[in-house]
């Protein structure tokens, strides 16, 4: 019997429940994060990366991870943006850019923390004018570890963020 | 109307917004000082106007400020601040013991993973007095190599991707992913950390003595394809010609890619050769261009891309075995230099007692970052920003450092 996909996720209950593994480690995705779970404009933020993060997630868009089947997006402005992707130990200088990105999303927003460094500041911890963890800033739904995170992490995380599963090897999406 | 040109940066180089570029003994981590760091305007003028960029900028770009003086389109002055994103790295250093500061070393720029990890470990065997056997230095070169080859293909990928040329990005992410992923199966990362360590290996290697010549045959095969295409198709080159001329009275000392595109022809491989580059480099020389413009960049990437393939084919793919730290508590003062995918890379270490008792780094793009706005302000519209952008594509990682 041939159902709908989304009759057949429905029936499965939530994804984020299914998900036992991953680097990804939620915290609480708001219902609402639903709303973007098939058009998602991302904002990318650096916040003090070694620019290896920024090279993983400049793969998404190329034809071997090709994060537009998915219906995501990169958008360079915050007032288009749904879900804010920082990276970097969360310099102190940067504080204020972050604070003043999240402000200008419109709600309901999400924040993803990728890479180690965003999470705890990976071997920069305790650096000079290193904060190291985003959570101290901004709330984050989603966090995605690795030194730098993959792209198939990123995209794992990514729809984990959005409530989706990811798809298994070879499936389409 | 008048235009009044003040001392901007494409006048005097010390001008454009980098407080801190000399090797200063000290330097401290002040967020504001980039703030004051180009008060004046470089261009003033009635109907001259700033166009601010970033920090926060572009779609996947990392944090730096950009000002742009304009005219109607057209480009007149750009000053850089920089110092959203200073992680301490020399001062975290201190002290650290070899394999720590390894591990801050490898993560100064994601990218250049090998050429800096190298450059330390050159550092701390010169302090040491330590030789590595030959098959050490053959692999390290071949690592080496696999790292300026994915790191040519993104830059070219970007390149293509900012001149509207998405097949031809599409192809070059593609053939940089099969590269990735055979670092991934050589050293168990994609960006081949934890491989180099002073002394010898860390983490010890794959055997893919029966694969690497295959894998660089597709490489090649794909690669010369993307760029027989390119070099035939007009409406990328004409981007390319003339954007981002770094003009030529400039002693600007530039290194790398961008050193060369524009008449240098300094290459640490040949001038300095380590590891295995006295034999990988007989019979060969640097790749050169004198336009100095967004082209002459895109013709030196793609054909140091195939020196690499070239150099790899005769490098040869062996296991390793990984090896103990050194721990030999004596003092000493090394020096380390290496040409990372963005050029000369040099690393001071000095030891005391088994641990690291300072560290000076100096990486190409903190060299390079002063030609950017002497380039961008050189008779070129907004439009051709982020070509320019990407034909030089610099990291501000470790420029900040």
């Amino acid at each position: 019997m041939f159902y709908p996909r989304w009759i057949v996720n429905f029936a499965k209950g939530p994804s984020v429940l299914r998900r036992n593994t991953a680097p990804t480690q939620g915290r609480r995705i708001p219902p609402q994060a639903r709303l973007f779970s098939h058009s998602l404009a991302i904002r990318h933020l650096d916040a003090g990366s070694c620019n290896g993060c920024e090279s993983e997630i400049s793969l998404l868009s190329s034809p071997v991870y090709d994060l537009s089947r998915f219906g995501f997006s990169f958008t360079p402005s915050p007032r288009h943006a749904d879900l804010l992707l920082v990276t970097g130990v969360v310099t102190e200088a940067m504080v204020p850019m972050i604070r003043a990105t999240y402000d200008a999303m419109p709600a309901p927003k999400l924040v993803v923390a990728a890479g180690t460094c965003a999470i705890d500041g990976c071997v920069f911890r305790g650096a000079p004018g290193v904060i190291g963890d985003l959570e101290r800033i901004v709330p984050v739904d989603v966090r995605i570890s690795g030194c730098p995170p993959t792209p198939d992490d990123l995209l794992d995380g990514l729809l984990a963020a959005v409530g989706r599963q990811a798809p298994a090897a070879g499936d389409v999406g | 109307m008048e235009i009044e040109v003040g001392p901007g940066p494409y006048q005097r180089p010390s001008r454009c917004g980098f407080p801190s570029l000399r090797f200063a003994e000290e330097q401290e981590f002040a967020p504001e000082a980039f703030e004051s760091s180009n008060p004046d305007p470089a261009v003033t003028g009635e109907g001259m106007h700033v166009v601010p960029l970033g920090p926060v900028r572009a779609d996947v770009a990392e944090a730096m400020r950009y000002e742009m003086d304009v005219l109607g389109d057209e480009i007149h002055g750009l000053s850089l601040k920089r110092g959203y994103k200073p992680r301490g790295v020399e001062r975290l250093m201190r002290g650290a013991e070899v394999g720590r500061a390894l591990e801050i070393a490898e993560r100064v720029t994601g990218t250049s993973t090998v050429a800096h990890a190298l450059a330390f470990s050159l550092a701390v065997e010169d302090a040491l007095g330590l030789q590595v056997d030959e098959r050490t230095s053959l692999l390290r070169s071949a690592l080496a190599e696999l790292e300026r080859l994915h790191s040519h293909l993104g830059d070219l990928a970007s390149l293509a991707a900012s001149t509207g040329t998405v097949a031809a990005a599409a192809d070059l992410y593609r053939v940089r992913e099969s590269v990735l992923r055979f670092g991934r199966h050589w050293t168990g990362h994609r960006y081949l950390r934890g491989a180099i360590a002073p002394g010898g290996w860390r983490l010890g290697l794959a055997d893919v003595t029966s694969e690497i010549s295959n894998f660089l045959e597709d490489v090649e095969h794909q690669f010369l394809a993307v760029r027989r295409a390119l070099d035939h198709t007009n409406s990328f080159l004409d981007r390319l010609h003339g954007a981002g001329r770094i003009p030529a009275q400039q002693p600007l000392d530039l290194v790398g890619v961008v050193g060369r595109a524009s008449g240098s022809t300094e290459d640490v491989r040949w001038d300095r050769p380590y590891a295995w580059y006295p034999e990988l480099c007989a019979g060969r020389s640097p790749a050169g261009a004198a336009m100095g413009d967004a082209f002459g960049r895109y013709f030196v990437r793609c054909e140091e891309v195939q020196h690499s393939i070239a150099m790899l084919r005769r490098d040869g793919a062996a296991s390793a075995m990984p090896s103990e730290l050194p721990s030999i508590a004596i003092d000493g003062v090394g020096c380390g230099l290496v040409e990372a995918p963005r050029g000369r890379l040099f690393y001071r270490v000095e030891l005391s007692k088994g641990s690291i008792a300072t560290v000076r780094i100096r990486t190409p793009s903190s060299i390079n970052w002063v030609a950017v706005p002497l380039a961008v302000a050189n008779h070129n519209i907004l439009q051709d920003l982020p070509i320019i952008d990407a034909s030089f594509n610099l990291a501000v990682a470790s420029l900040d450092l």
